[in-house]
């Protein structure tokens, strides 16, 4: 029996294609259908146009694009020096997208697909907070283009610096009481889920509700994480299971098109991998998502967590940031390279809120002779065969009914836009 | 003829008188009441029109400038090549220094090398801006077209008045062989190779 | 008293203006006044499959996205859809510099990819029967409170002042430059703009448009808290329709003089302006601020 299903509100639609063996789901065709061809367009233009064009290759994690450009850009010049007070403010805007975006998701797909009416409004509140933090810094939220290569535009100052602190005190505030009721600092520390689980809040009541419809253990990939991305905070590394490799190369990158869908699988040495959330937690091995992944796998039980537990950890790790910014250093040293002259390739990662980012440009006499683009959702939401799933594939294999499939899909966060751009 | 026009004309005309009198006597030299005694009016009646020499010096400066300019202006409103423009320009700025050399000399002798009468009130180029003006929408005019190359204003500038400016002088001390309008060929095609794309 | 029906059409976009949408502040009790029939993020009455497939009922029309008979959605032109919602809605609304002008997604590649009524800065007659029920929003993206606000004029049937591109007049006839606060060293022509300072003025080596670009951005601000230009970044011109442009930090001189002149400022008038300014030097404006 074959089965289609149109699924929609993933920033774009995709269509799965259910084959089933009896009753049983045995695989999965993920189609996406539609690209904008931003490879293309971004092709013989001057090279700091990308830093405008590139936020719009999505209205939700467009920010992470500009970050990645920028690093792109910058991996061009030999010996650039980034100041710290730049690097630590990116961050900073960086970790407010990625906040702003598992609100949403929490609310606005996850809650209304377990049937949970009119919650999704939740997600307003803390996420036009958050996006006031990232006006502050970096003008306005979405689509500002203001890392620049050599730093930021924006100078910041001390009371910006005050501003941005009410705001996460504001978000904090209201995850504490609505999203999961006890202090972030408190769940940094804690590294057993049950006691999570006995908490009020919107997650414990969706973990509770995963239970008792049986669906928590559903959702298993091949528990492999990769994560591309370093910063301050997130370590890079692959992690089989809960061994972890540390070095990666992105020579070991394949993108391979696609017969059906308009996204490219990925690949890191010829096999599939899992990014997001979950796999910097399982990298950074975060107390919290450890013990969950030891009970629970790489359920979607651990995913929604992951991704849900994010959202202090990134308020607390902000403060932190803050704290560490010297008001006194620039926000902006000219590259000592004319970029309207300069010729050469550089590469550009981040972790952006759905997971690892990586930008790639080729220059040639300060005009874009070549730009590739690889985002999270084609590592997590791959088109592979039934001899060779893909990571939301093998998650979805073995499953009894679309609804649920829907479900273990959804909670990869996926992202239609960015991953056909 | 109404009272403003009979005002502005009266003013010229103590503009041309002083002139007139800067160029033969020399700027210092020259009094208020030496131009009064020219134009046949009581020194009093001209304080009501300047209302001491150095503000007859920046006024002149403004006025010559804007005369300048409007000449220049007719011309960046043709629609002709740049090229075409720079000869129109130079003949404009040579026919000027023959017909009216009191007017190019008082530029080049008087605000050029005496610019400490026009330090307040003639900053920078405040006082010169009816021609600067014309300059720049030439220039900005031939870049825009592709004719000129497209650079610094002042390096261009330079070159241009720079150049015309030290022909006048020439022709000023009688070093120049011949009459200024045998060089506008000439000097037109130096400037305009020098200035094209 | 049955709400607004509006829907939301997503055509070629990257969904930049419904998130930015998120962003209004009075969402909640706009949500009151308003149905979303469909919406791609925001809980909807029908899912997108319905939409596309029956036919119904709708005041209001959003278009976000360039458009292109050739982009469909369920095999069904996006075009096709567009058309028919249109044909009985009050009004539509292009929400965003794609769906108005084409913006960056009409280089996408799909064919003949345009804006509602235009591509760039020309009419392209398509859907004339559509021009006098068109509200245009530009933008990339809009912001919340300027689409908010006009689809509760629409709704409540307030007479409108539109420019020649049907963007309503009261956002749309300010420009960017209007609130800046980096104005003073435009005024006085302080040209000594460094990136990461809070001093200067971007219009003369940074390729700030905003002096010759429509918007309210600070006039309203965004998220009720800061702007691109405010905070040090370049306008790049996002809500005018030949956006965008190229060398989008780098301001186009002519000789040293600016080749785009603030709206309805002739060179002479601004050249003239500019020359007396510079002569003058107001050392409060060649420090730092503070």
């Amino acid at each position: 029996m074959k089965t289609i299903q149109l699924i929609e509100k993933i920033e774009g639609e995709a269509t799965l294609k259910f084959s089933y063996n009896g009753v049983k789901i045995d695989f999965v065709d993920i189609e996406f259908f539609n690209t904008r061809n931003i490879e293309n367009i971004l092709l013989n233009k001057p090279a700091l146009d990308a830093l405008v064009i590139n936020p719009r290759v999505c209205g939700v994690c467009g920010h992470a694009h500009l970050q990645a450009t920028a690093k792109a850009l910058e991996d061009c010049i030999d010996g650039l020096t980034l100041p710290n007070k730049a690097k630590i403010i990116r961050e900073l805007s960086l970790n407010f997208e990625i906040i702003q975006n598992h609100f949403k998701w929490f609310y606005m797909t996850i809650m209304p697909l377990l049937g949970y009416k009119d919650v999704y409004i939740k997600a307003l509140y803390p996420s036009q907070t958050i996006n006031k933090a990232i006006a502050t810094i970096a003008g306005q939220y979405p689509h500002n283009s203001y890392a620049i290569v050599g730093g930021i535009v924006s100078e910041v100052t001390t009371m910006d610096l005050v501003r941005l602190k009410s705001l996460i005190d504001e978000v904090v505030e209201f995850f504490e009481k609505e999203v999961l009721q006890s202090s972030i600092a408190n769940l940094q520390e804690c590294d057993n889920v049950d006691l999570l689980l006995s908490r009020d809040g919107d997650v414990p009541k969706v973990l509770h509700h995963l239970k008792n419809q049986n669906l928590y253990s559903l959702g298993k990939s091949y528990d492999r994480f990769i994560v591309f991305g370093s910063s301050s905070y997130f370590e890079s590394g692959k992690s089989n299971k809960t061994r972890v490799t540390k070095s990666l190369d992105t020579k070991y990158i394949k993108e391979i098109p696609n017969q059906t869908s308009k996204a490219k699988n990925i690949t890191y040495k010829d096999k599939y991998f899992e990014v997001g959330p979950l796999s910097r937690a399982m990298l950074k091995k975060t107390p919290l998502i450890k013990d969950a992944h030891r009970k629970y796998g790489d359920s979607i039980f651990s995913r929604i967590i992951a991704r849900a537990c994010e959202i202090p950890q990134l308020l607390l790790h902000s403060k932190d940031l803050i704290s560490q910014i010297d008001l006194n250093e620039p926000s902006y040293i000219e590259p000592s390279v004319e970029i309207s002259h300069l010729s050469g390739t550089g590469v550009g990662i981040v972790e952006a809120a759905r997971g690892s980012l990586i930008h790639k440009v080729n220059l040639q006499n300060g005009i874009i002779k070549d730009y590739q683009i690889i985002t999270p959702t084609q590592w997590n939401l791959g088109n592979g065969t039934k001899e060779s799933l893909a990571i939301a594939q093998k998650a979805m294999v073995g499953l009894d009914d679309e609804h649920t499939a829907e479900l273990v899909f959804k909670t990869f966060d996926v992202c239609s836009v960015c991953t056909t751009h | 003829m109404d009272k403003l026009d009979k005002k502005q004309l009266k003013r010229e005309s103590i503009i041309q008188a002083a002139l007139q009198l800067f160029s033969t006597n020399g700027f210092y030299k020259t009094t208020i009441p030496d131009i009064a005694k020219k134009l046949g009016m009581s020194v009093g009646n001209l304080y009501n029109y300047f209302s001491s020499k150095d503000i007859l010096a920046k006024e002149i400066i403004k006025y010559t400038s804007q005369v300048l300019g409007e000449e220049i202006k007719k011309i960046n409103m043709q629609d002709i090549s740049s090229r075409d423009k720079i000869k129109l320009i130079v003949k404009v700025y040579f026919d000027m220094a023959q017909t009216k050399p009191e007017m190019i000399e008082y530029f080049l002798r008087v605000y050029l090398s005496h610019r400490e009468v026009f330090s307040d009130g003639c900053e920078g180029m405040v006082c010169v801006s009816g021609f600067i003006t014309e300059i720049m929408i030439f220039f900005d005019d031939g870049v825009a077209r592709g004719e000129l190359r497209n650079q610094d204003f002042f390096s261009a500038f330079g070159l241009f008045m720079g150049y015309l400016g030290g022909m006048v002088f020439l022709q000023g001390e009688e070093i120049l062989p011949q009459e200024l309008d045998s060089y506008i060929d000439d000097v037109s095609f130096n400037i305009y190779k020098a200035l094209s794309v | 008293m049955s709400k607004c029906k509006l829907l939301w059409l997503t055509s070629i976009s990257c969904n930049g203006n419904a998130h930015s949408f998120l962003n209004y502040p009075h969402i909640q009790t706009f949500l009151n006044d308003f149905e979303f029939v469909y919406h791609p993020i925001l809980e909807s009455t029908y899912t997108l499959q319905e939409i596309l497939e029956q036919e119904l009922k709708c005041d209001i029309v959003l278009l976000e996205g360039a458009i292109s008979q050739e982009f469909s959605k369920l095999d069904i032109s996006i075009t096709d859809t567009l058309l028919r919602y249109a044909k009985s809605a009050k009004a539509i609304v292009t929400v965003g510099t794609c769906a108005t002008f084409g913006g960056i997604f009409k280089d996408s590649g799909y064919s003949n990819a345009s804006g509602l009524h235009y591509i760039k800065d020309t009419k392209h007659h398509r859907y004339d029967e559509l021009l006098s029920k068109t509200v245009s929003i530009s933008g990339c993206p809009v912001q919340p409170e300027v689409l908010a606000e006009t689809l509760y004029a629409i709704k409540d049937d307030m007479a409108l002042k539109l420019d020649e591109y049907q963007r309503v007049k009261e956002f749309f006839a300010y420009t960017v430059h209007n609130g800046c606060i980096r104005n003073e060293y435009f005024e006085y022509k302080v040209d000594n703009h460094q990136f990461g300072e809070k001093e200067g003025c971007m219009f003369y080596d940074h390729g700030c448009q905003a002096p010759f670009t429509r918007g309210s951005c600070n006039k309203l601000l965004w998220n009720e808290t800061n702007s691109k230009t405010r905070n040090g970044e370049p306008c790049h011109g996002c809500s005018e329709p030949n956006f965008p442009t190229t060398n989008l930090y780098k301001t186009q001189k002519n000789m040293g003089i600016p080749q785009n002149m603030p709206l309805g400022v002739n060179k002479r008038a601004y050249l003239t302006l500019a020359g007396v300014t510079k002569a003058f030097k107001i050392k409060r404006l060649e420090e730092d601020l503070f």
